[in-house]
């Protein structure tokens, strides 16, 4: 399977889809104009990795500085895919990353993280 | 025109960034949203506070232009003409967020029970109503989860609003939102 790398622009985080190495990794901000559509390369790609792929580890790194109201919806339907994933018998890594002084990174990722309960979703500091 | 007078109007109201025109384009946003981070950096704003600055900035900027561009598409006679400003107040240590536009009766009587809604409760109350919003989709449409007055208010200290008619179908909408730059401990 192909990987997947999106450059970083002033309002779309930098996105590295690696099929070899099992990881998944979004860093930048995001408020894009038309976001479900922006995603949906990351979205298809996301489902057609777990369906073909069967490394035993999978890390998924978020390192969002900021975001717009649709992209939180976005990030919610793929921890969702995750977490199907997740329950059909993946082993998945998620690390929030955030900056110790953006208290509003930290608590969009305590809201992912309980959203998520059996998700394995570490909340990390930069 | 005497310039001066603007920049001292500017000046005694604290105001620090203001965009008024026409058409907003995503390109306009970024741009003004990078010369706001600029000012942040500049002025020694809390990460914090600016990253809720920035965000609330976006959003309410990205509503007026998804709100001119629906019109266009539907070959409205409409003024795209909107106003957006961030402004520092020296009382309380705080920076507002300020959005003005043209809106539709029909726009303003989907948004004022939101927004009185939201008057109502508290920040628990908010965030618990942001999630359930983003777990059920229950407003989304094509262009965003139809969350963003709760994602405003989750990032702001208080709101102010006001709608004013203009024309027997048109209503100016000031909305404002203000963010203590408060320092991490």
């Amino acid at each position: 399977m192909e990987n997947l790398v999106i450059e970083e622009t002033k309002y779309t985080p930098k996105i590295n889809l690696d099929a070899q190495k099992g990881l998944i990794e979004l860093t930048g901000k995001s408020y894009p104009e038309n976001t479900f559509e922006f995603y949906k390369p990351m979205m298809d790609w996301a489902e057609e990795y777990f369906n073909a792929n069967d490394l035993p580890k999978t890390i998924i790194n978020f390192e969002i500085i900021y975001f717009n109201s649709s992209s939180s919806k976005l990030f919610f339907d793929f921890f969702d895919l995750i977490e199907e994933m997740s329950n059909k018998g993946k082993y998945i890594e998620i690390y929030w990353r955030y900056d110790p002084d953006n208290d509003s990174a930290l608590e969009a990722g305590e809201d992912f993280k309980e959203d998520f309960e059996k998700l394995n979703f570490k909340l990390e500091e930069k | 025109m005497d310039i001066t007078k603007l920049e001292d109007f500017l000046d005694d109201s604290g105001i620090v960034f203001l965009s008024y025109g026409g058409m907003l384009t995503q390109d306009l946003i970024s741009n003004m949203t990078d010369a706001l981070e600029k000012e942040a950096e500049k002025n020694n704003v809390s990460m914090s506070a600016s990253t809720n600055i920035f965000t609330i900035f976006v959003e309410l900027s990205q509503n007026m232009m998804n709100y001119s561009k629906s019109r266009a598409e539907n070959n409205e006679k409409f003024d795209p003409k909107g106003l957006v400003l961030v402004g520092y107040n020296n009382e309380d240590n705080s920076y507002y967020v300020l959005s003005r536009n043209v809106i539709d009766v029909i726009d303003k009587e989907k948004i004022l029970p939101k927004l009185e809604e939201l008057e109502t409760m508290d920040r628990d109350q908010v965030k618990k109503r942001y999630r359930e919003l983003r777990r059920s989709g229950l407003d989304k449409h094509n262009k965003g989860a139809g969350i963003g007055f709760l994602e405003i208010s989750k990032r702001c200290d208080s709101i102010d609003y006001k709608f004013t008619q203009i024309s027997e179908h048109k209503y100016q909408f000031m909305f404002q939102a203000n963010i203590i730059n408060k320092q991490k401990q």
